[in-house]
């Protein structure tokens, strides 16, 4: 092999490797987070927008928020919130995180909210907002917000009366084949404070019905708890329709009466 | 004067082209190239017109006989449209016949001897000859796609294809058998390797049955009619085929087609088994050209169309199943190089499959109650195939290389007569892909003049995967890790030797050892309803390879006029693959099993069969065979395992006319599987059937009456799922004409 030859497939080599790396760049995109719009309000020249990947409803929510004056987006110095849900003789709020920079599009804070009922006749949420800007003005405010119904919440309580709620975290949308099985468990102390379980027991069983009182179950692994109220396990579904996944909690060896998720599995 | 010369000229030219209508032509074989002596030179099956002399030649008249067939002892066969210039025709060894059994249908004459099965009546059908032959049963749902299994051993544990090509059932419940594409009147042979020894060929050593579809031939134009009424299941049935080529003899078009319906049969004693009917459309054309250079180029194409198809033994039935198979092949012209092309092939084939339960009482039965359960099933395959044969230091060999890729798909969908409950999906198979390339070689070593060894080997690499990603989920949940794409090297291999002891007797033996990893259905299936046990599988993508080692012995003698032939051979699994139980489903209506390697497995047995030729245009037939099945791990015999069975044929052929009477029987079956499988014990039977056929207008018609069943014996065969009966007394009339 001459020279030439050899320069020839040594450039040849290189170009494919250029070729390939320059390929590969497009797996080093930032994922973008894929929000509609919720509500916004303005207030003494700074608006602030409320987004979410769907509509707001009972049960996990991850509320994304941006705060603007004119066409800029602020970084506060702080921003606190604080849901309320006003049933005209009493309200209430609702286990919630404050929220913090995005970790994936750090224009946004975002945070975690689990609303335990829904708008309508019994009442209205209205989310109270603060923060504090780069220049050091307290900015208050308050947005309404609509939370429809749905069935990844549940609640239960033990013999003194203390309440539980159980929420669906994922899958959201459950599949035939392996789904991630995550609940969040929460308790209320309060009217106000809705602190998370990590310390349960929880047993879960799902089950298919198929009419004439027969019926069946999948593989799963039973979720066992994580912290910050997660309990995380998995679900295995043999096929797409309607299923139901009960759900004992065991606080102190006190097995509390059973809550039932009632839902649809798609097929892909 | 310039006209005079030209005339004369002419008249030269023509003299020396009536002279060249003589042709000689040296007939010699394939391996050796060594002139094959006192060759059978034919004008049609029996008519022999000359024989090759010490040399191997032999001279015709061109102009009267340009399509022969040749035969001699100890070669296959070969049709040939002679051609000026040509100088040798090869004809290919077949001295190991017994273990690649030619079976001849389409009512010919041929070799009446242990090595060729003759389906003596041309209104029986293919289900029906299959389930005759010594060593091979038919599992049977109905009275239609009945399943063959080669000593014991169906579906995944066999190589069933069509000319050599690969064709996936798209039924996950296996109600479309490949068979079922393939008309008796579109058959040419069958050729089945019940040891699998043929390793180089098939790939895999296991058991092989190929149907080899009829071809284009360059004769002249024929035609052929028949017509069958059968009663009382009103079966009838149509059926046309045609050959014709141009004056050249170059290029050369076959087409078949047949349609064929039938009610509800009855059972003995008068009773009729609801859900038995199916109705069955098959058409089939071939075009061959042949290159002057002798090479040829063949286009097949197969359609068939079946409808409204009974299961009485399964939850529902087929509403539609549609088969496409085509293929184009390359036949090289035989050469003396050293390396050598036989033949090139390329396929494609697609199946589809619908069935449903809309017409059963599915509020009332105790499987799957309440629901009807709507199930499609696809698969799409390509291929291409390649062999040929090589000399390397003065050693021969034929090679052979295969290549497939298949796509699998299968739902079923679930709607409860509760309005209340939603509608259920199941994905049995969802984009499962499988790969497969194979490398084969065969040997033949002559020991001695009256000993021939033969020795295959194949190396095959297979993958298969799902590229759904929720079905991969499915089994990822299952097993705790992503199944990702499964791939295996697997090796074959076989040894045979034929031992001529003299004029009258042959031993031969075979020793074979194959390695199969599972399916697509036992790797990638899910809720797979198994009617065989009632339970519903899912696959394992972590199957180890299941091994196995086959012996084979026969003893065959013959004379002229008498034959028989023993045969015994066992076969030790290892890794069998089966279902065990899966978890726990939480319910007793549903019942769950997985595919896993379940440990040792054993099938042994024989296989006899005796012609004899009692003089008087008088001929008996007897064929016997018996399988010992077993389940090492579990000690239980293994499940659909025909017991005894045998039967009996005295043919009396004089003139025009055929007489045959044939006893079918079978002894009982207590050898069950009651773990594995939730088997019953079964009775032993025996029907007498009685067939006259006679020819009319020089052969031209041929008309043929069958009664079958003549004592209307009330029973069922052990293979058959659901214990459904075999049909009782009936009676068939067919007419056949040809021109």
């Amino acid at each position: 092999m001459n020279i030439q030859s050899m320069l020839g497939r040594l450039m040849a080599v290189t170009a494919l490797l250029v070729f390939a790396v320059s390929c590969d760049s497009s797996d080093n995109n930032d994922p973008e987070l894929d929000l509609i719009p919720i509500n916004s309000v303005t207030v003494d020249g700074y608006t602030v927008s409320l987004e979410a990947t769907n509509e707001l409803e009972i049960g996990a929510n991850q509320l994304f928020w941006k705060i603007k004056q004119g066409d800029d987006t602020i970084t506060p110095q702080s921003f606190t919130i604080s849901p309320i849900m006003d049933m005209a003789t009493m309200s209430h709020s609702t286990p919630f995180d404050q929220p913090e920079t995005d970790a994936i599009d750090d224009s946004y804070l975002s945070n975690l909210a689990v609303f335990i009922m829904p708008s309508g006749d019994m009442g209205s949420w209205t989310i109270n907002f603060q923060f504090t800007t780069q220049s050091g003005s307290d900015i208050s405010g308050e947005m309404p917000i609509n939370v429809n119904s749905s069935w990844k919440i549940m609640n239960t309580q033990d013999g003194n009366g203390k309440k539980y709620f159980v929420t669906w975290f994922e899958p959201q949308r459950p599949m035939s084949g392996n789904n991630d099985l995550t609940f969040l468990v929460h308790t209320r102390e309060t009217m106000m404070n809705f602190p998370a379980v990590s310390d349960a027991e929880m047993i879960v069983y799902p089950y298919m019905g198929m009419g004439g009182g027969t019926g069946h179950s999948t593989p799963f692994t039973p979720p066992v708890a994580t912290g910050n109220g997660f309990y995380e396990g998995d679900i295995n579904y043999s096929m797409s329709g309607l299923w139901t996944t009960t759900v004992e909690l065991v606080v102190e060896n006190d097995t509390l009466p059973e809550m039932v998720f009632e839902y649809s599995v798609i097929a892909k | 004067m310039k006209h005079l010369i030209l005339i004369i000229g002419l008249l030269f030219t023509g003299a020396e082209a009536l002279m060249a209508q003589q042709i000689s032509v040296k007939v010699a074989d394939m391996t050796t190239k060594e002139p094959i002596v006192q060759a059978h030179i034919k004008d049609g099956p029996n008519s022999v017109i000359t024989v090759t002399d010490v040399n191997g030649m032999f001279t015709v008249d061109l102009s009267k006989y340009s399509h022969l067939t040749i035969t001699a002892v100890g070669y296959a066969p070969k049709n040939i449209h002679l051609q000026r210039g040509m100088e040798v025709i090869y004809l290919n060894p077949e001295v190991f016949r017994d273990q690649t059994e030619l079976l001849v249908l389409a009512n010919e004459e041929g070799e009446q001897n242990v090595h060729a099965y003759h389906n003596r009546t041309a209104d029986q059908g293919m289900d029906q000859f299959l389930d005759n032959i010594d060593g091979v049963s038919t599992t049977k749902r109905g009275a239609f796609g009945w399943e063959p299994a080669v000593r014991g051993q169906s579906d995944q544990r066999m190589n069933l294809v069509i000319d050599g090509m690969q064709v996936f059932k798209a039924c996950v419940d296996k109600m479309d058998p490949i068979t079922s594409y393939v008309e008796t009147n579109n058959l040419s042979k069958l050729q089945i390797d019940k040891s699998g020894s043929g390793v180089a060929q098939n790939g895999t050593g296991v058991s092989t049955v190929n149907l080899v579809t009829q071809k284009a031939e360059s004769a002249p134009t024929s035609f052929n009619f028949s017509t069958s009424y059968r009663a009382p299941d009103q079966y009838r049935t149509v059926s046309l085929s045609g050959n014709t080529s141009d004056a050249s003899g170059r290029n050369a078009v076959r087409f078949s087609g047949s349609y064929k319906k039938a009610d509800d049969f009855r059972a003995g004693n008068d009773r009729t088994i609801q859900n038995t009917q199916y109705e069955k459309l098959n058409l089939n054309v071939n075009y061959r050209h042949t290159f002057p250079s002798q090479h040829s180029l063949e286009a097949g194409y197969i359609m068939d169309k079946a409808y409204d198809i009974g299961y009485p033994a399964l939850l529902m039935d087929a509403t539609k199943a549609l088969a496409d198979i085509g293929q184009i092949r390359f036949n090289f012209a035989p050469s003396n190089n050293d390396f050598q092309f036989n033949t090139a092939q390329v396929y494609a084939n697609g199946v589809r499959h619908w069935m449903d339960d809309y017409g059963r009482d599915v509020a009332n039965r105790q499987v799957m109650r309440g629901m009807y359960m709507p199930m499609y099933g696809t698969t799409t395959t390509y291929g291409a195939k390649l062999n040929g044969a090589a000399t390397l230091f003065d050693h021969q060999f034929d090679w052979f290389m295969d290549a497939y890729m298949s796509d699998a798909f299968g739902d079923m969908l679930m709607e409860s007569l509760d309005p209340s409950i939603q509608d259920m999906l199941i994905y049995n198979l969802d984009e499962v892909k499988t790969n497969n390339a194979s490398l084969g070689f065969r040997h033949r070593i002559q020991l001695s003049d009256n000993v021939l060894m033969k020795i295959e080997e194949s190396i095959r690499y297979k993958t298969l995967r799902t590229d759904s990603e929720s079905h991969a989920s499915f089994f990822q949940g299952l097993y705790g890790e992503a199944p990702g794409t499964r791939a295996k090297f697997l090796l074959s291999g076989s040894g045979s030797v034929l031992w001529m002891m003299n004029n009258n007797w042959s031993l031969s033996g075979s020793l074979v050892y194959s390695e199969r990893m599972g399916n697509h259905m036992e790797l990638f299936g899910h809720y797979i309803y198994n009617y065989t046990d009632g339970f519903f599988y899912d696959g394992n993508p972590w199957l180890k390879t299941e091994r196995s080692i086959n012996t084979d012995i026969n003893a065959t003698w013959e004379t002229t006029g008498h034959s028989l032939s023993f045969t015994l051979f066992h076969k030790q699994y290892f890794n069998y693959i089966d279902g065990v139980l899966g978890t726990d489903s939480g319910s007793n209506d549903f019942r769950f099993k997985q595919y896993a390697n379940v440990g040792d497995a054993v099938i042994t047995g024989g296989e006899f069969r005796s012609f004899n030729d009692l003089g008087m245009m008088i001929t008996l037939e007897n064929r016997l065979s018996y399988l010992y099945a077993h389940n090492q791990t579990l000690d239980e015999p293994l499940p659909l395992m025909p017991p005894l069975k045998g039967n009996t044929t005295l043919h009396f052929h004089r003139g025009r006319n055929m007489f045959m009477a044939d006893l079918e029987w079978a002894a009982e079956q207590n050898r069950i599987a009651e773990i594995s499988s939730i088997e019953d014990q079964t009775g032993a039977y025996g029907i007498f059937n009685l067939t006259f056929e006679r020819r009319w207008m020089d052969g031209d018609l041929t008309s043929i009456v069958s009664l079958n069943n003549i004592l209307d014996h009330y029973y069922h065969t052990h293979t058959s799922i659901g214990n459904i009966p075999e049909a009782g007394r009936n009676l068939m009339i067919s007419l056949s004409y040809q021109f």
